[in-house]
């Protein structure tokens, strides 16, 4: 009996041990995670007992701060819907969402916290959280968020030298201050407000080009070679066709994207092969987690694999102007258009400038990094080179301003059915020493150059009125 | 010897009157509370007392350790829900009380085992009873209903399950080990051997399952079975007991409509937190939102989020607010205390003795790996009580009966009770 009692014991000291490890696995390994799972409401339920920090955008000013009068707190949105959704909402019945909810740790005081917000949480005393400073710029959100009025659509103002988020505007949007009383509306009417439409992804249509360039230059196009287009082609039986079975005649490399001729990047695409068109893409950022504040749908080739090992041949032909199966961030479209203003390099996005604590010391200041290499500064000079010759002479021409040099694309990309294309813009400007790059969405709007383009000049030109110094 | 004795009870109060205090500061604690913690900390210094005259010689450890635990437990039943707590308390006292009883009376607690089939016959007749009159909460039917005083069979079955099986296997032991049937290899016992055994196990077990108690048949189960081993120290037992434990289960899995639920939740409790997955992600969050060092007593959002809080879900509470270090202290409290009770069965004189401290010590650690692997979701979730933690007196008596018993046979041995006269040395610390 001794043995057996000996073995047995062994063995509950063993699963005890295990037990511990379970304990490590969720109070150390899991933890973060946990906190920031959308089922918990820990950090909710904590909006009672903390003073949530402010946030602030680039110049200091408020877009959403707690004031507590009678020792009543209430969040107020001084912005109101202009901010909206990116800021979110923080209330104690609806949870939280946006920027309120992904930076809450922050704004809770609780990460990286101060010796004396660590004693006020042990205490239970009355705690303030830290600030937040936004990159983002109030002027250019509320120009792009005037431009959409009316509108379901989404505009991204990226700085591409840094990353920094200059705008983000969805619309429809929200007014944020009222969030309790008109609730039921905001989160059941169909257009859908609380939906941030920045970080939801749709067909991108012939903005897709842009990536496609990468992989015709580095499978040898010549730009200058000129081809026929005829308003269709066949490729491996499957009809590819302009918009509007439109004519472009002989065109090169520069004219096709100007013109956002699809045969051309159909055939030469498929020439390219499906290797080098996914391999442009990874280098784009596709299929990967995007490393920025809020949750990006990450962007896919396939339906079935975000990024597939290779691509049959009609549905790459589909692929190389943007439908198919190709779904696309407007965000992460922004970022595409920042990497080839940036002379090829992605900057890691932003939108957190820095943390200050109740004492207004810094905490956290952001690192300003590069996220991908998407392309050669030679293959970023070609691809610009086109978006230049699609603003002067193409498609993107509604986008164009008297005196500075816009380089653009524009996309209609089709949703299946009939219902009118979502209308892409994307634009970078000034084209040779860019300040700024731009995506624009608006569904259903038709044509990008139409509906998406006044949007893009709008914010461009907002940009760029200002001197570069009145941007800190 | 007897200063060791003191200053650990000492020690016990202090975690209640730290813990309490913390609570009062909080303006968390009810008045009457602090009477029943009175009264309660009266009732642990006079049982030290009562030891002192009694010249009780047993296992110094394990009453300080089992006090500390409850002291702990009682502590956040005041902080998660009073109401059960001043009841907890009344229990808590009674409970120390019929400990003492059972000290006193059943000295000779060799007694227990004359009554081996009755033991068995009531065990299956309350299983049985419960079955058809019991009241059903949270899904499961154990509970009956006596002149207004609610109670749980399956925990009094228990002292009744172990006194038949230490009786029983100490009788059969060599016929079960070595067999009398040849079959292939293996000699197994014959049915007038096994019978008693098989017949009981499949009795309670079948009872426990139809009533929906799953947590507590699997404990049954495993206290069946790791006892049979120990004793037997026959391998062939345990490799035979998992095949059927994993067709049982399987068929279970098909049978049952709840049990196919708990595993599914336990695989993917994320894909429906605000349904069946509910409990064990609130659990879980609570576990992590104590992080290393926990929120501090009172200050965990788990106490008013996590289902069944103050029964179940107590560990889950209890590492929010201590964190990592205040749930690794309680594991090791019960660690500690289900290595005594097997230190007290090494120890023991005799074959009864030896058996039923090991096969309480097997109870007690089945009870508390399986609920706390529940909410931990390293096992799939099966509700049963935390020993002197959860709230609920008939779990909070009967543990404290078995503990009774324990410290009696560690005390037989230590006084030499049983006629041997090579008199062991004392545990002293």
């Amino acid at each position: 009996m001794r043995r057996g009692i000996r073995y047995v014991a062994i063995g509950f000291a063993t699963s005890f041990i295990l037990l511990s490890f379970g304990l490590v696995y969720w109070q150390v390994a899991k933890a973060d995670s946990l906190q920031n799972n959308p089922a918990n409401r820990r950090l909710i339920l904590m909006e009672d007992r903390v003073k949530r920090g402010g946030i602030f955008d680039r110049n200091g000013e408020i877009l959403a701060q707690t004031k507590t009068t009678d020792g009543k707190k209430t969040r107020v949105y001084p912005k109101g819907e202009i901010m909206e959704p990116l800021i979110g909402y923080a209330t104690l019945k609806y949870g939280a969402s946006g920027l309120e909810h992904s930076l809450a740790d922050w704004l809770f005081g609780i990460r990286n916290s101060t010796p004396a917000q660590e004693l006020e949480q042990i205490f239970q005393l009355p705690r303030q959280g830290d600030d937040v400073v936004l990159t983002i710029d109030s002027n250019l959100q509320k120009v792009a968020f005037d431009a959409l009025k009316g509108k379901r659509g989404t505009a991204v103002a990226l700085d591409p030298r840094t990353g920094e988020v200059l705008a983000l505007v969805s619309q429809p949007s929200f007014d944020p201050n009222n969030l309790d009383k008109n609730w039921k509306e905001i989160s059941t009417v169909e257009s859908s407000p609380l939906l941030n439409r920045a970080l939801s992804k749709y067909p991108p249509g012939s903005t897709m080009k842009v990536v496609t360039s990468a992989a015709l230059l580095r499978a040898g196009l010549n730009t200058t070679d000129l081809y026929n287009c005829t308003g269709s082609t066949v490729i491996n039986g499957q009809r590819i066709g302009e918009q509007n079975d439109k004519e472009h005649g002989w065109v090169n490399f520069n004219k096709a994207l100007a013109d956002s001729c699809n045969t051309y990047f159909a055939t030469f695409g498929v020439r390219a092969g499906s290797q080098r068109f996914l391999e442009a893409a990874r280098g784009f950022g596709f299929g990967q987690k995007i490393p920025f504040e809020l949750n990006v749908a990450p962007s896919t080739v396939a339906n079935q694999k975000a990024l597939p090992d290779a691509l049959d041949i009609n549905l790459l032909a589909e692929s190389t102007f943007g439908q198919g199966q190709v779904m696309v961030s407007p965000f992460h479209m922004a970022l595409i258009t920042a990497g080839i203003a940036n002379k090829g390099v992605i900057m890691t996005p932003h939108i957190v400038d820095r943390v200050l604590d109740p004492d207004q010391n810094v905490v956290l200041k952001t690192k300003i990094q590069p996220w991908l290499e998407a392309l050669t500064n030679e293959e970023a000079e070609k691809v610009t080179s086109a978006m230049i010759t699609a603003v002067n002479d193409g498609t993107a021409q509604p986008g164009a301003l008297p005196d500075i040099q816009v380089a653009a694309k524009t996309g209609s990309a089709e949703t299946g059915g009939d219902v009118r294309t979502h209308g892409w813009y994307i634009a970078f400007a000034p084209a040779d020493k860019p300040q700024i790059a731009v995506a624009v969405l608006v569904e259903n709007g038709g044509t990008g150059g139409g509906s998406a383009a006044p949007v893009a000049k709008a914010l461009i030109q907002e940009a760029l009125s200002m001197k570069e110094g009145d941007r800190k | 010897m007897k200063k060791d004795f003191f200053i650990l009870r000492l020690l016990v109060l202090a975690i209640l009157w730290v813990g309490l205090g913390v609570l009062l500061l909080q303006g968390k604690l009810d008045n009457r509370l602090v009477w029943q913690g009175l009264v309660f900390s009266a009732l642990i210094l006079l049982g030290c007392l009562i030891e002192y005259l009694l010249g009780y010689k047993g296992d110094p450890y394990i009453l300080p350790v089992v006090q500390a635990i409850m002291a702990l437990g009682l502590v956040f039943l005041a902080r998660i829900r009073p109401a059960s707590a001043l009841r907890q308390f009344w229990w808590a006292s009674i409970s120390l009380f019929v400990f003492y009883l059972v000290l006193l009376a059943l000295r000779d607690y060799k007694i227990l085992g004359r009554y081996r089939y009755l033991a068995g016959i009531v065990a299956v007749g309350l299983l049985l009873l419960t079955l058809v009159f019991g009241v059903a909460a949270n899904g499961a039917t154990s509970w009956l209903e006596l002149g207004g005083i609610r109670f749980e069979p399956e925990e009094f079955v228990k002292i009744a399950m172990l006194v038949f099986l230490a009786s029983y296997l100490g009788e059969n032991e060599e016929l079960l080990r070595i067999g009398t049937v040849q079959f292939g290899r293996f000699s197994l016992p014959d049915w007038r051997t096994f019978g008693p055994f098989l017949v009981m196990g499949t009795f309670s077990l079948g009872l426990l399952a139809a009533q929906k108690s799953l947590g507590t048949a699997l404990v049954f189960y495993l206290v069946f079975v790791l006892t049979l081993y120990v004793v037997t120290e026959r391998f062939l037992y345990l490799a035979v007991s998992v095949p059927i434990f994993l067709l049982t289960g399987s068929l279970g899995y098909l049978l049952f409509g709840h049990v196919r639920l708990r595993v599914a939740m336990w695989l993917n409790p994320w894909s429906d937190t605000t349904g069946g997955g509910y409990q064990i992600a609130q659990s879980l969050f609570s576990i992590a939102g104590g992080r290393i060092l926990g929120t501090g007593l009172g200050n965990g959002i788990g106490a008013f989020q996590v289902p069944a809080a103050s029964t179940d879900f107590v560990f889950s509470v209890i590492a929010e607010e201590l964190g990592f270090g205040g749930a690794m202290a309680v594991l090791c409290l019960f660690l500690i205390i289900v290595i005594r009770a097997f230190v007290v069965s090494l120890r023991a004189q005799e074959r009864f003795g030896q058996i039923l401290a090991a096969g309480i010590g097997i109870l007690l650690g089945t009870e508390t790996l399986i609920i706390l692997a529940g909410v931990t979701k390293l096992l799939p979730l099966t509700g049963i009580p935390l020993p002197w933690v959860s709230y609920g007196g008939s779990s909070l008596l009967v543990h404290f009966i078995l503990l009774g018993i324990l410290i009696n046979i560690s005390h037989s041995t230590a006084a030499g009770t049983f006629g041997l006269k090579a008199k062991r040395r004392e545990y002293s610390a």
